[in-house]
């Protein structure tokens, strides 16, 4: 916990051999070579989301999870704040969503990013194969600018707050 | 009118199974067994691949212990091409191990197990997980956490990926190690040794309040396998396996992979997927025996690092010969993390960790070979035959779950009888018949995973399928 806190961390998760499930990681790539000279900024990409990202997030001014949602329409983009929440029912040892991370940070470290936002991209297909349905893939620009601004906006509220 | 009780899925395992307790008209525990209830295949679909492809692929097997895969396949592999990888190679495999044996035993002992522990076996099942454990201990729960990401960074460092490396192959490793890799593991050991240290000091605080556990958790007579050193001490990586009695006498040694099937072998039973491996000089089910930390601690005569020789003298003292209660498989655990903290503190200090000559290269010179490693949760064994181009023709794995099965199932009847009295369960109960299994942290399939919440459902059915009660998490 003695690094320096990154203004923006980005978080994706998702399995490249699952179709639509990949969107996340394949986004992560992008803002890796669109940011990955900035300081400021920290791109994690997993196949799952685990409890020792607890402390990556606690290193961390904001945070943007990227994921795909099976329960949006296919293609359709959304960014949502997330708030930090701890499991209801018993924990899956293997994975955690974005709000049960936010409540683990907090409890391990006593912090918590000034704001956590979720992308998701609606899933088309989430069925064995490495290429993204049509629908996802006509969305892949507009979920790029949006993970831009996204971005962009993360780390002028961080100037803001100085 | 006889009962049955059915846990399925039973939680906080790696992997899917179900355990079943037969209950007869006076409501006593009459049968229990643990069934594991998915096939892979592993040794069918690899028939026709390259040998060279099978450290990778069989490393596909787990999600927790690839390395330990990767590594007795990779042996099995040295064997058909009949060469000796180079010292170096050795070692940094030997320390891949240990990262994952590290990792393998914090998630076990503080994600899997640690909720029982440190929360009790009695409370809520709501709050009963790493949540629970974070909110209560809050510095037990950081020292597992970090203990797992050490781990884990170690293999990302050195394999290039967190979850099935392919540094790994036939012949050593594909790269040596980088100076700077070698200086950022280095760094991160002060602080794995400061969490491992809270973590010996948290159980030994708790362990005296689970003595009616400690009693029926699989606690009998059994003998033990493991790799050793020809020094005795603890190996994970080579060496040759020993086998001793439930008195500690040894009663086969020296046992290397090409002769394995000569002592051990394997049955089947019509209510699990997972074979049970048994001593063929004693026979089945008789010459069943354990593995895994709780075998390995019972079998070594020394850790061979200091801090973890200090904790196994005090781990010895348990009981007079081996430690027989299955509960003692936490302690062990915890004492083979730091015993891996300080082995790989010791390969990384030797400057001929940084040597180049990493990789051996032969093509295939026998048409058959076997290799073997310690996986966290016990011995591993893999055994191929290929043709004249190395095709696979042939393969035969046995892992430690299997070489756990008998007692698990053993196990579960032991604590069942204890426990469900007239017939009644309730939630705690059901919690501890888990928790037997979990003493073992079994791996059933890794690889495979329920999609959303798993839920646990106990129920009790009687002989013509009337479901009498049932218990829903």
């Amino acid at each position: 916990m003695t690094e320096p806190k990154v203004r923006c961390l980005i978080l994706a998760c998702g399995n490249t051999l699952r179709s639509d499930d990949g969107i996340g990681p394949w986004l992560a790539q992008w803002a890796q070579e669109r940011f990955g000279d900035d300081p400021n900024i920290r791109v994690i990409s997993r196949q799952q989301w685990t409890p020792d990202l607890a402390e990556d997030i606690a290193q961390a001014e904001s945070v943007l999870f990227i994921d795909c949602s099976i329960e949006s329409a296919p293609g359709s983009l959304r960014v949502i704040d997330v708030e930090p929440s701890a499991p209801m029912q018993g924990l899956a040892t293997h994975h955690q969503g974005a709000p049960e991370l936010l409540a683990l940070s907090c409890d391990l470290y006593n912090t918590q990013p000034r704001k956590a936002s979720l992308l998701t991209i609606g899933a088309g297909s989430t069925e064995l194969g490495e290429t993204f349905s049509e629908p996802v893939l006509d969305a892949i620009p507009e979920a790029c600018r949006l993970l831009e601004e996204t971005i962009l906006n993360s780390l002028r509220d961080g100037d803001h707050c100085k | 009118m006889s009962q049955t009780i059915t846990i399925d899925p039973v939680t906080r395992l790696e992997g899917h199974g179900k355990i079943t307790i037969q209950l007869n008209s006076q409501g006593e525990v009459e049968h229990a067994h643990f069934h594991v209830t998915q096939v892979r295949g592993f040794e069918k679909f690899s028939e026709g691949r390259p040998f060279y492809e099978m450290p990778s692929l069989m490393a596909r097997i787990c999600g927790i212990c690839p390395v330990s895969h990767l590594i007795a396949s990779a042996r099995a592999c040295e064997a058909i091409m009949s060469i000796r990888i180079p010292r170096t190679a050795a070692q940094l495999r030997r320390m891949l191990n240990l990262a994952q044996m590290i990792q393998s035993h914090a998630l076990s002992f503080f994600y899997l197990s640690s909720p029982d522990l440190l929360l009790g076996m009695e409370s809520d099942p709501k709050t009963r997980h790493i949540f629970g454990v974070v909110a209560a201990k809050p510095e037990v729960g950081r020292a597992g956490i970090a203990l797992r990401r050490f781990g884990q960074h170690i293999i990302e460092l050195l394999g290039k990926k967190r979850i099935h490396p392919g540094w790994v192959v036939p012949g050593g490793v594909t790269e040596p190690l980088e100076p700077a890799k070698r200086d950022e593991i280095l760094a991160m050991i002060p602080e794995a040794y400061a969490n491992i240290a809270l973590a010996l000091a948290a159980y030994k605080q708790i362990a005296d309040r689970f003595r009616a556990e400690i009693e029926v958790f699989a606690n009998f007579q059994s003998n033990y396998m493991s790799l050793i050193n020809e020094d005795e001490s603890i190996e994970f990586t080579v060496g040759a396996l020993r086998i001793i009695d439930s008195s500690g006498n040894v009663i086969e040694d020296g046992i290397l992979a090409d002769k394995f099937p000569d002592f051990i072998g394997e049955a089947v039973e019509p209510y699990s997927y997972t074979k049970f491996a048994y001593l063929k000089s004693l026979g089945y089910p008789e010459g069943s025996y354990r593995v895994g930390p709780l075998a390995r601690l019972n079998i070594v005569k020394s850790m061979g690092t200091p801090l973890a020789d200090k904790e196994l003298d005090e781990f010895k003292e348990l009981a007079n010969g081996p430690v027989q209660s299955s509960f003692h498989y936490h302690h062990a655990r915890l004492i083979e993390i730091l015993y891996g903290i300080e082995k790989i503190e010791e390969i990384l200090t030797d400057p001929l960790i940084l040597d180049k000559h990493v990789r051996a290269i032969a093509g295939v010179n026998r048409l058959e070979g076997a290799g073997q490693a310690e996986a966290p949760r016990g011995t591993l064994h893999h055994h191929y035959k290929v043709d004249e181009n190395g095709l696979i023709t042939w393969a035969n794995l046995v892992i430690a779950t299997g070489q756990n099965n008998n007692a698990m199932n053993k196990g579960v009847l032991q604590a069942a009888r204890y426990y469900v009295k007239d017939g009644k369960f309730t939630e705690g109960v059901l919690n501890r018949v888990e928790a037997v299994i979990r003493a073992f942290d079994p791996c059933l399939s890794c690889s495979s995973h329920a999609f959303g919440q798993m839920p646990l459902v106990l129920t009790l059915v009687s002989k013509n399928g009337e479901v009498v009660d049932q218990v829903i998490r």
